[in-house]
């Protein structure tokens, strides 16, 4: 009797355990989270804070790809990184000089074997806001922007397999600067380097990629104060355009808001739009080879006015050298098509900017200007 | 054997207890669930944008962007409270099939009622930057529906091109940007027959606009080729005809 007692409670407890274990490791989510502070749960990286300038928006970050210090420093060496290419002579820096604000000075960039693109080469600044990617939009995500250009034969014109096997090889190569495996291997616990991984390091260095100290934003900041001309070029930014005798709302202003957002300090809404610079886009479709939409024929990325003045030759493909030549086109009113924006003063004669008015609007772009943000040493080349 | 029993249903209390969130919210009746779909027609057929239509008029319209913000979204119970299902929703008429899905507490409704616009309390003093991204007011989530960031949101976008003439190429364009506080309307549906929402179950419905209502009504009415913009700003009457006539364009129905 007593040996039944005690095998019964032998039994007991071990049903008892046996139901505690089943209960507490399948049946609650809740007790499974397992906290992850650093990168792919590399042991060794150390989180980086990105700092949100006032009156930013929040910047989402890719949760499969956090900020850390290592793979930031990581990302700037691949950014800069030669031997993306297929004959080792272009980084994705050649095409976004920091001069130009990380885009390039000729309407469209020479790749490895001399040809050239169909598309001036975008700024980078504060790309981590953007919600897509390239003149069409055809990229979601930064990660998924960058696999296109090392591959692209126009570009740097080398496959992703290959372009591995090289930073892989510097691990034994006496020539390479750095040694890209140990360089994995503390940004995301991998010596083993692949595409993914490269992308996600550059754009890591890129969303740190953040300019908020412009004459603009110190003085929204009450840091400095605007010269007349300035601000009244600011004041036009933001007025409706056209002569109200003749346009519907008219403010004699530059129409600049609707497009050029000021939300957020962002100075784009990131929408795509035809802003009426031909009459047909067989060359050129833009965001309708995204879409497929032909009502999106002509549209391309609103980009942003930060560093505008830094950026020339403007439009997607570099057709206008200077401000003054945008201005003018603007205030044109634009060539009518069947997707010209509505904003667009292509029926009532442009904007009717004058030339006082034009030169005070090109005063405040130039405000927007962040010599800071281009002599960042965080983003030069550190080869 | 009957002891061994009892201390497996106890653990297995303790064990649900432990693990399951405990909230008082969990004692309320299971809610049913609102499907919502928005619906584009003109002239009660209907419509997608890009289409092209006539007007009131007779001139051929085509919209290419129809943007609205309705907020808040909310439900009268039968002892007259009003339940809200969302704070804020865009509507983009350019999606295929935009639905809102909310849940809804088990009961009997007797009225629909949608702010049309971003109400004043939420419309000027919030910087959108404020907002998470994925939300309706953020500076990416209203790319395109705001002002500035000083005067608010664009309620209602309606934008597109248009001919003076049947047969002529639509080259016209068309832009009606209506907001400012005094323009926020609000649509009411009242129903006789209760809406029934039952718990665990979903109901499907319908909201739909009448895009060509918008342009004429039984007092009101715009003549595009007179009027082709509004921005509505002060002294502009046209964006409040609009909103007006917007007002009386929607119906909401149960679908089977």
């Amino acid at each position: 009797m007593d040996m039944e007692l005690t095998t019964m409670k032998t039994h007991s407890i071990t049903s008892i355990l046996l139901l505690f274990s089943v209960l507490f490791t399948t049946g609650c989510d809740r007790c499974r989270e397992v906290p992850c502070d650093t990168a792919d749960c590399s042991p060794a990286a150390t989180p980086f804070e990105l700092e949100i300038p006032p009156f930013f928006p929040p910047m989402d970050i890719p949760e499969d790809n956090p900020l850390t210090v290592e793979g930031i420093e990581l990302g700037r060496l691949l950014f800069w990184e030669k031997q993306l290419s297929a004959d080792g002579s272009m980084s994705c820096g050649s095409c976004h000089l920091p001069e130009s604000s990380f885009s390039d000075p000729n309407p469209y960039s020479t790749g490895i074997t001399g040809a050239t693109g169909i598309r001036n080469a975008m700024a980078i600044i504060n790309i981590g806001w953007a919600p897509s990617f390239f003149w069409d939009g055809r990229a979601l995500t930064l990660e998924e922007q960058i696999l296109e250009p090392v591959e692209h034969p126009d570009e740097m014109a080398l496959e992703w397999t290959q372009a591995v096997a090289r930073l892989q090889a510097t691990e034994s190569a006496a020539q390479s600067d750095v040694n890209y495996p140990d360089r994995f291997e503390v940004a995301f616990g991998d010596r083993n380097i692949t595409a993914e991984g490269v992308t996600k390091a550059i754009a890591q260095f890129l969303r740190t990629m953040v300019s908020a100290d412009s004459k603009f934003d110190q003085w929204r900041r009450g840091e400095t104060v605007l010269t007349d001309d300035e601000f009244a070029g600011y004041e036009i930014f933001l007025r409706e355009g056209g002569d109200p005798e003749t346009t519907p709302g008219g403010q004699f202003g530059g129409d600049c808001f609707h497009c050029h957002s000021e939300a957020g300090l962002q100075f784009s809404d990131y929408l795509f739009r035809n802003n009426g610079l031909d009459s047909t886009f067989t060359a050129d479709a833009g965001h309708a080879i995204v879409s497929g939409n032909p009502l999106d024929s002509g549209r391309f990325k609103t980009p942003t006015l930060r560093n505008i003045a830094l950026t020339g030759p403007y439009m997607h493909d570099g057709r206008f050298q200077s401000l003054e030549e945008v201005i003018d086109h603007y205030n044109s009113g634009g060539v009518p098509s069947a997707t010209i924006d509505p904003f667009m003063k292509y029926t009532t004669g442009g904007l009717a900017l004058s030339p006082v008015q034009k030169s005070q609007l090109i005063a405040f772009l130039h405000t927007l200007t962040d010599t800071s943000f281009v002599q960042n040493p965080h983003f030069q080349d550190p080869h | 054997m009957k002891s061994f029993c009892n201390q497996i249903l106890i653990i297995c209390s303790i064990a649900l207890l432990g693990c399951v969130p405990w909230d008082a919210d969990d004692l309320d009746p299971v809610p049913g669930s609102l499907r919502m779909q928005v619906a584009l027609e003109w002239n009660d057929e209907p419509y997608a944008v890009g289409d092209v239509a006539e007007d009131h008029l007779g001139h051929p319209v085509r919209i290419d962007n129809l943007q609205c913000y309705i907020a808040p979204i909310e439900f009268r119970e039968k002892d007259g409270e009003w339940i809200t299902i969302d704070d804020v929703y865009l509507i983009d008429f350019s999606e295929h099939n935009p639905t809102i899905v909310a849940a809804l507490p088990a009961g009997s409704y007797d009225a629909f009622r949608m702010g049309l616009g971003i109400p004043p309390e939420i419309n000027t003093d919030i910087d959108p930057a404020s907002y998470p991204n994925d939300h309706p007011l953020s500076v990416l989530g209203s790319a395109g529906m705001f002002w500035t960031w000083a005067s608010g949101y664009i309620f209602v976008k309606y934008e597109g091109k248009f001919a003076l003439e049947s047969g002529s190429q639509l080259i016209e364009p068309l832009s009606y940007h209506c907001g400012t506080d005094e323009s926020y309307r609000t649509v009411l549906f009242e129903w006789d027959e209760p809406l029934a929402i039952e718990s665990h179950e979903a109901t499907a419905s319908i909201l739909t606009l009448d895009a060509a209502k918008a342009l004429i009504g039984v007092d009101e009415s715009i003549d595009i080729a007179l009027n082709p913009v509004t921005h509505n700003a002060s002294g502009d009457s046209l964006g409040s005809v609009m909103m007006n006539l917007l007002d009386d364009a929607w119906t909401w129905n149960l679908l089977p």
